[in-house]
């Protein structure tokens, strides 16, 4: 009787104690695992190895020697099953080539508003016009940066199987060249452990 | 009596269950480092709070060079032991004043090493005053 209420007791704090929130902050560069899916990792993983290879690649070696190319950035095709914000990887892909100081970009995402801008620079009749920016002074992107991801997902009772691959390709918009290529695999397999079932 | 009995109990319980929760709570996740210089004149060996990655990784290569003025490092890691180790690493970027560049900007990569194997594990610079680097590994 007595052993019963003690593991009724038990019981009862072990439930108190588990329903306490706790909130804590994380390394944003940790690997992250809690499920196939695509995650921080993924995305992080991708970026670096993407950018380190473009960088070493030779003739982009060359190219970035005396000048900083004007690249583009298009937007990536997500073929996977999923869905994943493919603009949050070239966003991180861009920033690190910015970072490297061997490309400059023009952002597509903000033509919109900086044509509303210049326009109320002309047109509003509140702005010094000789302190107005000028139209048609922007300079053109002489290559653009492009590519897809695709997955393969494969499953049985016991184990799911995710394949990514990310590819992200650099082409020349005057000759249509494409002038670098790469791509990054992942594989990620998922278990059920015992006491999931 | 029997209810004070019943408290001592629940009492003794609970605290044996706290210990426990707080050796659970206790993973580790200590790093070991190696720097290298960018002229490779000083290789330390690898240190860490965790003696499994300290007494059986050994780094036993290093590369380094300039690619278009960004350094490039390529780092051979040895597992010397007999059982398979998977751990992290990541490359930590440093200017010439001593710097970190690009904190948050590199992740941990897993890895695994078969007995007595080793591996190539390589990074670029993420800036142009990049001038060393230091290799972090975890388990």
């Amino acid at each position: 009787m007595k052993l019963l209420q003690i593991f009724i007791i038990s019981i009862g704090v072990f439930v108190l104690a588990s329903c306490s929130t706790k909130i804590s902050y994380g390394d944003a560069t940790a690997v992250e695992t809690t499920t196939t899916g695509f995650g921080s990792t993924d995305l992080q993983t991708i970026a670096e190895k993407l950018v380190d290879d473009l960088l070493v690649f030779g003739p982009v070696v060359r190219l970035t020697a005396e000048r900083r190319p004007v690249v583009f950035v298009d937007k990536i095709k997500n073929k996977t099953t999923e869905h994943i914000d493919t603009e949050s990887i070239t966003d991180t892909i861009q920033t690190k080539l910015l970072k490297s100081g061997k490309f400059r970009f023009v952002d597509m995402t903000t033509v919109k508003a900086i044509q509303e801008q210049m326009q109320f620079q002309m047109d509003s009749g509140l702005v010094d016009p000789s302190k107005a920016v000028a139209f048609g002074k922007q300079t053109g992107a002489e290559f653009m940066l492009y590519g897809n991801m695709s997955s393969i997902v494969k499953r049985n009772s016991d184990t799911k199987d995710v394949y990514y691959k990310f590819t992200l390709k650099l082409m020349n918009l005057e000759s249509g060249i494409l002038e670098w290529a790469s791509e990054k695999e992942i594989r990620k397999t998922g278990e059920k452990s015992f006491f999931s079932l | 009596m029997r209810k004070l009995y019943i408290i001592q109990n629940a009492l003794k319980i609970m605290t044996l269950s706290g210990v426990l929760a707080s050796m659970l709570a206790c993973s580790v996740n200590e790093t070991a480092t190696v720097v290298v210089h960018d002229d490779g004149s000083l290789i330390q060996t690898i240190e860490s709070n965790s003696d499994l990655l300290a007494a059986n990784l050994s780094i036993i290569d290093t590369k380094t060079g300039f690619v278009g003025e960004l350094l490039r490092a390529q780092v051979e890691i040895r597992n010397g032991s007999e059982d398979v180790l998977n751990f992290q690493y990541k490359f930590k970027w440093l200017d010439k004043s001593g710097f970190e560049v690009g904190i948050d900007g590199r992740p941990w990569h897993p890895i695994s090493i078969t007995p007595y194997e080793s591996k190539r594990v390589q990074g670029v610079a993420p800036t142009l005053e990049v001038n060393s680097f230091t290799i972090l590994v975890q388990d």
